[in-house]
């Protein structure tokens, strides 16, 4: 034990080899030993004080780090469910929930806590156990991968060298918990939307792999806090417009991983309209509400990862100035392309499952295998990123967009004459 | 291939229009109101107005019912129950109220000054005894152009559109119920209703009256006392 | 012929598709357009069969009618489509008149501004009908907004309605003989110019909207490929089916009553009827899903060609209500059809010559083109069957009666 903890104090302690906190790990440490050797032994009775763990400090700070992530996650999803209720009603002329508190913003709780009051129904008919534990593997997956993110250079819980991959092996884990709810209801409809689930989000990992493979390519690393660290030059040197290849393949990564957490265009497993509610048809009380939970960590989660990988992280517009930059940069940039999955989500209508396989196998994994293609071509040719690569590579991303907007214009001007009646 | 990049194409294009569609409508005012909270269409805008002859709740005013049971005959789904006692030919209690029709859409309910029935349509027209149609003081300050205390004004012939003429009223009306769980809202009991006694209420409260039983949905528009008192010196609006 | 219908007994019998899921899809489902209950035999996602019960909605429309009088059977026909409240009414009332008209001794005429009264505000019933149709398929495919859009501009259209007859959505407006005088509206008065405004108003602020709402979800090309190629009706099956309306325009047969055969003063207006043809940009052929869609939005604007050509006239004066002393049809029967925003409206109708009809027949566009459902259904998906169901615009009031 004392070694263990001669490592932790240790000023050689190296962050991304160890599972524990980092916000301020080394004060916090400090602080609780000083605590418990000041405060809590000359209070304890000497017998006891003698043999009393100093070490128990650093367990509880452990804890107190632990509460913290636990406690204020938790509270992430329920903004952003009162953010959707709102930009909805925006975008559809209306105001969205009033009623509880000033302009309803005490909504989701009350939802929770009626949600929490509820029956707590389980099919009699089912697998009782695979019901009960499907909504945890979901919860537990989806705030795992927060563990993961930076979101600003002190606060990120765990720092590993193969934080990426981290974070797709646990994301995918939650395809099982869906699978787990659909078969254990005992339902038709909740067994119809589980697989069409699981063949969604296998799919829909490849192209997201495949994506993440471009920019692992660019940093030659998996670490999260590397990846962020090779785009502190400011905004031209985030790795969405590092090369072409990476600006294609935000867009694929973007939209896969809409389909990732069952956002229209992509809500076939939940597709209200079709299979009622999907996997969480028989669902309720609490149960219900962690699903709920779930998916809307899972949406930021997504959004936090894009910008992580594609947007500069916490790093800011201007490389000497923090403007969009640390922590509040970072949530700003996440909430953005939050607002961004809404946006699409209010707007768009939803894919058939067929049609979604072919988005997928036929749109997005070619053309995620180009951009590897191309991104190694990239990479032979402007081994180091320099100035001339990067203005290389606005300047196309640029022209392309020119060309595309021309085409469009073209387009538009050859648009189908009204019917003839 | 061409046909695999325009579809591309196509599909990008055609979101980024419908998003276009969407984010115009992200930044125009709301359409809704809360409506408990704001339904005084006064104040704020884009509240409604109840319009004029609004198929609100029906509403009886018994003193001027003559009881002819046309209503409860026309009725499609048997929502009026009518028992009565006819006067011995001859007598009558007293007579309805006129009901004066103004072509802006006003009615006044009043007894007009000499035989109704000789008025034509150039003549002008004085009202006495002005009364509500339903019963509520809000009402009179709508409906009616004079102050309350005279409860007399006059109207020019063109004015007017159509008079109701007054009728004697030969029922004693044991029961005049109205099953409003019932009632379609159809409208044609009003219409047949020659003395226009029965009407529908256009204003909030013919809307809001939501009761927690059925059974409370059975208004009884029957009042034994006015037949003690009698007269039409003593017609006031129920409630 | 024996010998084959061995064979196809002995299939039967093999029963090869084993894992058949057989899927009650409704009457409580979200996208079933009220109470429409269907059986689904499923492979999978694939649909073996889709088998509609109906029924759950049935309220003895017809047996109702025969203890009503004429005019008490209007505010039931309000309840058959009722969304489309005003065109019901309209529909039995014609076939009234038109059996009245069979006895020379009790002849009348609608007034002319009753009629103009009755295709403006028809017109305009069928703008609302067809928006509700436009919103809640976009809502069926999966999108939202597409709904509220159209609730926010048909809610315009109730307060119109509202304004004329008093009540939102079972008018009871439309009366044997002409329109409903319960609110008066005299010609020329500052009333009747301040609700022609109001239309005028309403028209230029809709009219855009028709293109926007093609761009948010017609031209869409998710929406696009989710109903393009679907459910191909053809124009043999829609006839044999009894298809009409935009069902049957959209599988490209040029049929509309109000131009074939002219009832009321149809034939007073210039309006094309839009007719599906093949749309190669969109992928869509003649008789599909987006097909049928497309009709209902073309013929928004073609309803609003027909409002602004009344607004231009201006509505004549005179009386809204013809002579009746009492509605007594002779002894006889009569069939009547009009073009309700659902396809054709009948009403048969047989009389003793008492106030109240033998027998009342509705024929409902919606039974007979969801009667379609299962052949078009067969081999699809899960999805495909909503799409089908929001494309044929079913009114289950209307089916069931």
């Amino acid at each position: 034990m004392s070694d263990f903890r001669a490592m932790l104090a240790s000023p050689h302690f190296n962050v991304s080899e160890s599972f524990f906190p980092n916000i301020n790990l080394q004060d916090g440490l400090n602080w609780a030993e000083e605590f418990i050797q000041n405060v809590v032994l000359p209070r304890l009775p000497e017998a006891v004080a003698s043999h009393f763990p100093v070490e128990l400090g650093t367990v509880l700070v452990m804890f107190a780090c632990a509460g913290i992530f636990v406690g204020v996650f938790p509270l992430l999803p329920l903004v952003l469910v009162l953010a959707e209720r709102k930009v909805s009603a925006r975008f559809q002329n209306r105001t969205g929930p009033m009623r509880v508190g000033p302009w309803g913003v005490l909504q989701t709780l009350a939802d929770g806590v009626k949600l929490l009051f509820k029956e707590d129904y389980i099919p009699p008919q089912g697998d009782r156990f695979l019901f009960l534990l499907a909504p945890y593997v979901i919860f537990a997956c989806s705030f795992a991968v927060f563990a993961a993110i930076p979101f600003s250079q002190s606060i990120l819980v765990s720092d590993f060298n193969i934080g990426i991959f981290y974070i797709m092996a646990i994301s995918s884990v939650i395809v099982m918990g869906v699978i787990m709810a659909g078969w254990s209801s005992n339902s038709k409809w909740s067994l119809l939307g589980s697989l069409r689930s699981a063949a969604q989000i296998v799919s829909y990992e490849i192209p997201l792999g495949l994506s993440i493979l471009t920019i692992v390519m660019l940093v030659e690393s998996l670490s999260m806090s590397e990846i962020v660290a090779s785009q502190s030059n400011g905004i031209f040197s985030w790795l969405i417009f590092r090369t072409p290849f990476t600006f294609i393949a935000f867009f694929i990564f973007f939209i896969s991983s809409i389909a990732e957490v069952n956002r229209t265009p992509f809500d076939l497993p939940e597709a209200e309209s079709e299979i009622v509610a999907g996997f969480h048809t028989e669902y309720s009380g609490m149960r219900f509400a962690l699903f709920f939970i779930a998916e809307y960590a899972n949406m930021f989660a997504v959004s936090a990862i894009a910008v992580t990988l594609f947007l500069g992280g916490w790093e800011g517009v201007l490389p000497g100035y923090d403007i969009l930059g640390g922590f509040p940069g970072f949530v700003i940039k996440s909430l953005g392309l939050v607002f961004l999955m809404m946006w699409l989500r209010w707007t768009l209508p939803r894919l058939r499952v067929d049609q979604l396989m072919n988005l997928c196998w036929k749109y997005f994994i070619p053309i995620a295998f180009f951009n590897i293609l191309g991104t190694g071509i990239w990479g032979l040719i402007f081994p180091e990123d320099t100035l001339i690569s990067t203005s290389i590579s606005c300047a196309i991303i640029y022209i392309g967009l020119i060309a595309a907007y021309k085409v469009a214009g073209r387009t538009l001007a050859q648009r189908p004459a009204p019917q003839p009646s | 291939m061409d046909k695999y990049i325009r579809n591309i194409y196509r599909g990008v294009y055609t979101v980024l229009v419908g998003m276009r569609v969407t984010i115009r409508q992200f930044f125009e005012p709301n359409v809704t109101h809360q409506y408990p909270y704001e339904h005084d269409y006064e104040k704020k805008r884009n509240v409604r107005e109840i319009p004029k002859g609004y198929r609100g709740q029906l509403y009886n005013r018994i003193e001027d019912c003559i009881g002819c049971k046309k209503c409860e005959m026309i009725c499609p789904v048997d929502c009026i129950t009518i028992t009565g006692t006819k006067l011995p030919r001859g007598e009558q209690l007293w007579d309805s109220m006129n009901v004066v029709h103004l072509k802006d859409g006003t009615e006044v309910i009043g007894i007009i000054e000499g035989d109704d029935k000789k008025i034509k349509s150039e003549d002008s027209i004085t009202l006495t005894n002005i009364t509500s149609r339903l019963g509520s003081q809000e009402v009179i300050d709508r409906l009616e152009p004079s102050g309350a205390e005279s409860r007399t004004a006059t109207f020019s012939g063109d004015e007017v559109s159509r008079v109701v003429t007054r009728n004697p009223v030969v029922f004693y009306l044991d029961q005049f119920d109205i099953d409003m769980s019932l009632c379609m809202y159809c409208g044609l009991c009003t219409e047949v209703c020659p003395t226009e006694c029965l009407v529908m209420k256009d204003s909030l409260e013919g809307i809001e009256y939501s009761k927690f039983d059925r059974s409370d949905l059975i208004f009884n528009f029957d009042k034994q006392e006015m037949y003690s008192k009698g007269g039409t010196e003593d017609v006031e609006a129920a409630d | 012929m024996e010998t084959t219908q061995q064979t196809e007994s002995k299939i039967i019998e093999l029963k090869p598709f084993a894992d058949e899921m057989v899927v009650n899809m409704g009457p409580q489902h979200p996208s079933t357009h009220g109470v429409l209950r269907l059986e689904l035999k499923l492979d999978g996602e694939v649909v073996r069969e889709a088998i509609p019960h109906i029924g759950y909605l049935h309220r003895c429309f017809e047996k109702h009618s025969e203890n009503l009088s004429y005019p008490q059977i209007i505010p039931f026909t309000d309840r058959m489509d009722y969304v489309a409240a005003m065109n019901q009414n309209w529909g039995f009332c014609l076939a009234v008149e038109k059996l009245m008209e069979t006895d020379e001794s009790r002849n009348f005429e609608v007034p002319e501004r009753a009629e103009y009264l009755r295709v403006l505000i028809c017109e305009l019933n069928r703008i609302a009908s067809h928006l509700l149709s436009f919103g809640t398929y976009g809502m069926d495919i999966g999108a939202f907004t597409p709904f509220l859009y159209a609730f926010r501009d048909r809610e315009r259209l109730l307060l119109l309605f509202e304004k004329v007859c008093g009540a939102r959505l079972t008018y009871n407006y439309i009366r044997i003989g002409g329109v409903s005088e319960i609110i008066p509206m005299e010609p020329g008065s500052i009333a009747e110019q301040n609700f022609l405004d109001e239309i005028e108003a309403f028209l230029d602020y809709f009219e855009p909207l028709i293109d926007e709402y093609n761009d948010l979800l017609t031209k869409n090309s998710i929406f696009a490929e989710r109903t393009t190629r679907v459910a191909v009706m053809s124009a043999e099956m829609a006839l044999s089916y009894g298809a009409t309306g935009p069902n049957l325009r959209g599988s490209g047969v040029d049929w509309d009553l109000r131009r074939d055969e002219p009832y009321s003063i149809y034939d007073r207006f210039d309006f094309d009827v839009p007719v599906a043809v093949d749309v190669p940009e969109l992928g869509s052929v003649v008789g599909d899903c987006w097909s049928r869609y497309k009709i209902r939005m073309d013929e928004m604007k073609e309803s609003v060609r027909i409002v602004r050509q009344i607004l231009a006239e201006g509505l004549p004066s005179g009386p809204v209500m013809a002579d009746l002393k009492a509605v007594r049809p002779p002894q006889g029967e009569i069939y009547f059809r009009s073009e309700a925003p659902r396809g054709e409206l009948g009403f048969y109708i047989v009389s003793d010559g008492t106030p109240k009809p033998v027998r009342l027949k509705g024929r409902s566009p919606c039974f007979s083109a969801l009667s379609a459902l299962q052949e078009l259904s067969r081999g699809l998906m899960v999805a495909d069957i909503i799409a089908i169901i929001g494309s044929i615009d079913i009114v289950m009031g209307e089916v069931d009666r």
